[in-house]
């Protein structure tokens, strides 16, 4: 509270007021600090970001090509081959950590696609809300999300005699956009009928501004919410279909490696590091990465934060 | 009623959307799909019944024909129950097949999802009324780390933990020696058999369960009619069951078809790692074999089901939500 | 400060102090050092604007207080017994029993997923022996103390409209004869016909039940019409306290004078009411002194330092060094002469209308003509169309330097009338006409461009501050975007304009907000941003919507005096919607009463609000709080 001088000390005639008073509210945090302020959420930001640096610089902390079969197979663990070599001879730790850039890459690129999927859809649905345009769209919506995603992922790869990395981040995107295109019309639904909407009408504003300059701004932290969830979502997508053998045959990931083990007989073998690492690596990337989702729900359910 | 009205129309008109796409994928690809399972086909056995033969053109596109005419010919065949053959199991047709398969699969999707949905409901809810405790920690933190584990991958190690180091429990097929059928040996040879696969699909899908309970009964615990109750001096036992769980359980009944697809997914890759008998390892075998008709098949099958089960748990969340009867009417 | 013990006290408060102590933001004490007690039977108003602590003060003593929210200090004493040492398990049998409650918000109150009578029963059979039928018996009884028809005992609780919903929360509060209930805003949200209704209804109810009453509220009006005894709340803390006819004649507190001048007798040929500018302290810093001193006309150099006690003085009790010296008591270092003379009236900004201003502003040429217009909307529901008529037959014009005010409840039309002048929706009959600097064009004849173009010259004004601008952009950004589209302003000039248009709607310094956001701003200051936004674009017409009902009573007169200001200064018309007869005094010269989609009555507002012709009328202006009356 500000106090001024009072320059009329004894006076009960001639009001003399403050200045109009501006308190200094603190601001809702900022999104990425409300993210920040769950532990969870920050062991899973750093875990997340030990991951994008060992995918950078994969070359340099591998000891050797992933696909190099010259070593002695089946060996154990030593100091040339950290956790041993496959039944082919190739090195395991290698592999491991080579396939990091695949589940990024498909992680990024897939969770961006179905995030971009989802914010058209459901924004477009949500802003004509009660027409046609968004009965088609919201019907669209309702079957993607009821089919099954790993057997529809699995139909379409399925068909595909070359399997690259656009063509499992395309199918997977185009599968797994439902859940967050209905948050999002939801949301575009209440935030249109806010008067602050309106008002941008008389001030002259046309609709695509209005949707884009005034309403996504309030929208971050769904989207980003939305993006993490689809990410997760598409790196597990893509071990599932690596592991049935529907990965990408020209490079190593953590599921194709587990398809390998497996079809090997790695188990029967005794070979149980080959299996272990690789899953273990992978479970611990979902979880940071759903460690990271649990920061960006406080966002969105206020009565989850901790005070 | 007209809740009730809109949902069938919805399943309707769902299902008419997942039997057209499945007329439509197969169409899209480049090159006949058709046309190469027949000369597959043909290259096991020349004497194909020319019957099959059209229901796979049917099914997976010919080239000649309009879409329309090819359409309705893949409908017709479709009512006939006309799935074509299947290239792994030849001479069999894939209903043969699939008809073999399902029972192993319902049972086990059937028991794990309901023992999943109690189990999570059950921790979510104690969590949330418990929060931020130890208990609560350790329940999200917990179930959160399984569920994002590799279902493929608990498989594996179950199977070399209790399989082979412990030999406790059989790690693949469904049965040895006994006689398929209703009888007793049989029985406990199939349940011994699916008991890991039951785990490891169990170690994973209780966490969408617990989560999702946990959050939505602790934004209830938030609203209005829940600190009304506490100041009308009910026990804090009632407030919990018969006020803040009741309601927050309420979006995990339709929740529980949406995550039935989800355990199918699981599903296929755990029968898969155990060579377990049932709709996942025939389709990780089709996706192997290009076998095209058996895939389509089973996409469609798989589809069908969840959206079945979609249809009952929104017709039971009308009768338990009166709330949803009239707003979306 | 500790009042005596009042032996037959039934309800005791003393020196409770409630804090907010978040983890990540600073702590702050929301109610401190508050003493009060309630006997049996009595009715109780505690009043003060939002923000000032009087629903913690109430969840306090129901103990419903959550983390981060504690009681720091005191105790709350019920039939002798304190309730802030009891453990919960000793506290349920209590709860309801003897303390039950009304919420503010209750719309949300009921379990929507459980039938009302569920909702009985289960704190019935936890408190009482009453069983089986004889619960449902109870149930009818209270529901006939409410007036509600025994069919929607079994009803969900969404079946039930908001009134219905709020009586039966009243019905359920006094299921089990409890001491003392605890109406918190009860009526907030519902219309004025409504409340009014629900308000005699629970009046009637307590002189009948003898159940004391605290009624928690904004609305001095309402409080004064209703309760025996008054406490008023700022800041955290209690500042007044005395019987209510004592209030009314001689408050003390320049605060107390202040919430009493927003109201005024709405059929005297002048009317005045003042306003309280500015806002609350922030509770987060230690405040030295008076917490009203930064707002307060009446202040002295001692009331920047000195906190006043809150003591007894001429029969009630006061916290003010001013109300003190001026009735005869003592205060350290000041003598009599240093104040003036005790007055009535709140000395600080007034908003006064006279009835001859009035007269003159209906002679001016039309910019609007509203010419018999109806609207009628037809929804689908499968293949029966249902047609509900939203308007009908209207006819007005509105002239500029003039207000005309719409008066009626939700659902009379109001609302439609501007979305049909606004060219939001076309009307199905009649015609809209307006007659601008292009000529006489029809409304409904706008699209896409010209539309854009109309809005140039029709503006708006909302409801609700809160959701009328957007929490993402700054103040500066809000205004800049009317004067880029309708007048092509950039760079210098668009600054400039911004800074004008703070200055007048009194947004001073206005560096101070044009980088602000808007939740750093108060309601009221937040409704001048959305006034200014109007202005921005300078049309001749402003629509405003209610755009004071969701402001506290005490500021209302502030926006009231900004829009008369512009109709004076800017020479606009302006349509003022509206459900209040009072503020339409205020502000307009002419008014037209809606029921159902009609017209029952027109004409100049003082000669309406003087002699009412239709029965309608005389319901909305029993409805208006009258403490003068």
């Amino acid at each position: 509270m500000t106090t001024t001088p009072v320059t009329d000390p004894q006076g009960v005639g001639e009001p003399q007021l403050a200045p109009e008073e501006t308190v200094e509210v603190r601001r809702p945090d900022p999104w990425y600090r409300v993210v920040w302020s769950s532990s969870k959420a920050r062991v899973g930001l750093v875990i997340v970001a030990v991951y994008v640096l060992v995918a950078i610089f994969a070359p340099l902390i591998a000891p050797h090509d992933p696909t190099n079969s010259d070593f002695v197979p089946l060996a154990g663990p030593s100091a040339e081959n950290w956790l041993g070599t496959t039944t082919n001879g190739q090195d395991i730790a290698s592999q491991l950590i080579h396939g990091t850039r695949i589940s990024l890459l498909v992680g990024l690129f897939g969770g961006l696609l179905a995030t971009a999927i989802a914010l058209v859809i459901g924004m477009v649905s949500g802003y004509a809300e009660g027409t046609l345009l968004d009965d088609a769209l919201t019907f669209l919506t309702n079957v993607a999300l009821v089919i099954p995603v790993l057997p529809l992922i699995i139909t379409l790869v399925a068909y595909s005699d070359t399997r690259g990395v656009p063509l499992i981040v395309a199918v997977i995107a185009i599968t797994s956009w439902a859940g967050a295109a209905r948050a999002k019309r939801a949301q575009i639904i209440t935030l249109r009928n806010r008067d602050f909407v309106t008002a941008s009408k008389f001030a002259g504003d046309r609709t695509l501004r209005i949707v884009f300059a005034e309403i996504m701004p309030n929208m971050t932290s769904l989207v980003a919410a939305g993006f993490v969830g689809a990410a997760t979502g598409a790196i597990g997508a893509e071990a599932g279909l690596a592991i049935l053998g529907l990965g990408d045959s020209g490079s190593v990931s953590w599921g194709t490696m587990l398809y390998q083990a497996n079809a090997q007989g790695a188990i029967a073998q005794g070979l149980w590091i080959w299996v272990f690492v690789p899953g273990l690596v992978l479970g611990i990337l979902i979880t940071a990465m759903t460690f990271v989702n649990f920061g960006v729900d406080l966002l969105s359910n206020p009565h989850l934060r901790e005070d | 009623m007209r809740y009730f009205a809109r949902k069938v129309a919805f399943f309707l008109a769902t299902l008419w959307a997942v039997v057209t796409l499945n007329f439509l994928i197969p169409r899209l690809q480049p090159g006949d799909p058709a046309e190469i399972m027949v000369k597959r086909l043909a290259g096991k056995d020349s004497q194909l019944d020319p019957a099959q033969v059209q229901a796979m053109r049917a099914m997976l596109g010919t080239p000649d024909g309009s879409l329309w005419s090819q359409y309705t010919g893949y409908l017709g065949e479709l009512a006939h129950g006309n799935f074509g053959l299947s290239y792994t199991y030849y001479p069999f047709p894939v209903t043969e097949v699939i008809g073999q398969a399902i029972w192993w699969t319902v049972v086990l999707v059937v028991v794990t999802q309901v023992l999943s949905f109690a189990v999570g409901t059950v921790l979510g809810a104690y969590a949330a009324w418990r929060r931020n405790t130890r208990f609560d920690s350790v329940v999200t933190l917990g179930s959160t780390f399984l569920g994002t584990l590799q279902p493929f991958w608990i498989a594996l190690l179950l199977i070399y933990l209790l399989g082979y180091t412990l030999g406790w429990f059989p790690t693949s097929g469904g049965y040895e020696a006994a006689t398929p059928g209703f009888n007793g040996p049989f029985i406990q040879e199939a349940v011994s058999h699916s008991f890991l696969p039951a785990l490891a699909l169990l170690v994973v899908t209780p966490i969408g369960w617990v989560l999702g309970m946990r959050n939505t009964m602790i934004m209830n615990l938030g609203e209005d009619y829940i600190r009304l109750a506490r100041a009308k001096g009910l026990p804090d036992r009632r407030i919990a069951l018969g006020y803040a769980a009741r309601n927050a359980l309420l979006p995990s009944v339709t929740g529980f078809a949406l995550a039935l697809g989800g355990v199918l997914g699981g599903a296929i890759l755990v029968e898969t790692a155990f060579d377990y008998p049932g709709l996942g390892r025939l389709m990780g075998e089709a996706v192997e074999n290009k076998d095209y008709p058996l895939l389509q098949t089973l996409m469609l099958l798989t589809t069908a089901g969840v959206l079945l089960a979609n249809l009952v748990a929104d017709l039971m969340y009308g009768v338990l939500d009166p709330r949803a009867r009239r707003a979306q009417s | 400060m500790t009042t005596a013990t009042s032996p037959d006290a039934l309800l005791e408060v003393d020196g409770l102090s409630v804090r907010y102590e978040p983890k990540r933001n600073p702590s702050l004490t929301a109610v401190s050092d508050v003493s009060f007690s309630i006997r049996p039977g009595e009715f109780v108003g505690l009043i003060g604007e939002s923000g000032s602590g009087k629903t913690t003060l109430g969840t306090a003593l129901l103990r419903l207080l959550d983390r981060p929210a504690r009681i720091s200090e005191g105790s709350v004493r019920l039939d002798g017994t304190d309730i802030t040492a009891l453990s919960e398990d000793e506290l349920r049998p209590l709860r309801w029993r003897d303390v039950s409650t009304v919420f503010q918000s209750s719309m949300n109150a009921l379990n929507p997923v459980i039938r009302v009578e569920a909702q009985f029963r289960d704190v019935i059979e936890e408190h009482s022996g009453l069983r089986g039928d004889a619960v449902t018996e109870r149930v009818r009884e209270l529901f006939d103390m409410v007036m509600i028809d025994h069919r929607f005992i079994r009803a969900f609780p969404h079946e039930l409209s908001g009134g219905m919903k709020q009586r039966v929360n009243l019905a359920l509060a006094l299921a089990l004869e409890p001491k003392v209930v605890l109406l918190d805003e009860p009526t907030t949200g519902l219309d004025v016909v409504v409340q009014h209704s629900i308000l005699e209804n629970i009046r009637r109810l307590q002189r009948e039940k003898g159940f004391a009453v605290l009624f928690i509220s904004h609305d001095i009006g309402t409080v004064l019409d209703l309760s025996d005894r008054i406490l008023v709340m700022y800041a955290g803390r209690i500042v007044e306290e005395n019987d209510a006819a004592s209030l009314l004649r001689d408050p003390m507190h320049p605060y107390t004078k202040g919430l009493l001048g927003s109201y005024s007798d709405p059929r005297a040929e002048t009317v005045r009411i003042t306003y309280v500018p500015g806002r609350l302290p922030d509770l987060t810093k230690d405040v030295t002194g008076c917490p009203f001193v930064a707002r307060c006309p009446e202040r002295i150099s001692l009331c920047e330092s000195v906190t006043p006690a809150f003591a007894p003085l001429a029969g009630g009790d006061v916290a003010c060094h001013v109300a003190r010296v001026q009735r005869g008591g003592e205060v350290d270092g000041l003598a009599a002469a240093d104040v003036g003379e005790p007055t009535r009236r709140f000395a600080g900004p007034e908003f006064v209308k006279t009835a001859a201003e009035s007269t003159e502003a209906l002679t001016r040429p039309a910019l609007l003509s509203v010419d018999s217009v109806g609207k009628t909307y037809e929804r689908r529901r499968g293949l029966k169309v249902e047609r509900t008529v939203a308007v009908d037959d209207v006819s007005f014009e509105l002239r500029r330097g003039e207000v005309t005010a719409l008066v009626g409840q939700s659902g009379s039309g109001k609302t439609t009338l501007a979305r049909l002048i606004t060219g939001v929706d076309k009307p199905s009959t009649g015609r809209i006409v307006f007659h601008g600097p292009d000529g006489e064009q029809e409304v409904a004849g706008f699209r896409g461009r010209a539309l854009r173009g109309y809005r140039k010259h029709v503006q708006m004004v909302f409801q609700d501050p809160y959701s009328s601008l957007n929490p993402a952009k700054r103040i500066g950004q809000a205004l800049e975007r009317p004067l880029v589209n309708h007048h092509g302003l950039s760079g210098r000039a668009l600054r400039d304009r911004v800074r004008e248009l703070l200055e007048t709607v009194a947004l001073t310094p206005t560096e101070r907000f044009v980088d602000r956001y808007p939740h750093e701003l108060s309601g009221g200051q937040r409704q001048r941003v959305v006034i200014a936004r109007a202005l921005a674009a300078e049309p001749e017409i402003v629509i405003a919507d209610e755009p004071i009902s969701s402001l506290d009573v005490s500021i209302r007169a502030e926006i009231l005096e900004l829009l008369g200001s512009l109709v004076r200064e800017h020479d606009m018309g302006i349509l003022y919607i509206t459900h209040d007869l009072l503020s339409a005094r205020m502000l307009s010269d002419e008014v037209l009463v809606l029921n159902d989609g009609r017209v029952v009555e027109r004409g100049p507002t003082l000669d309406v609000i003087r002699s009412p012709r239709d029965e309608y009328t005389r319901r909305l202006l029993d409805a208006v709080p009258n403490p003068f009356g």
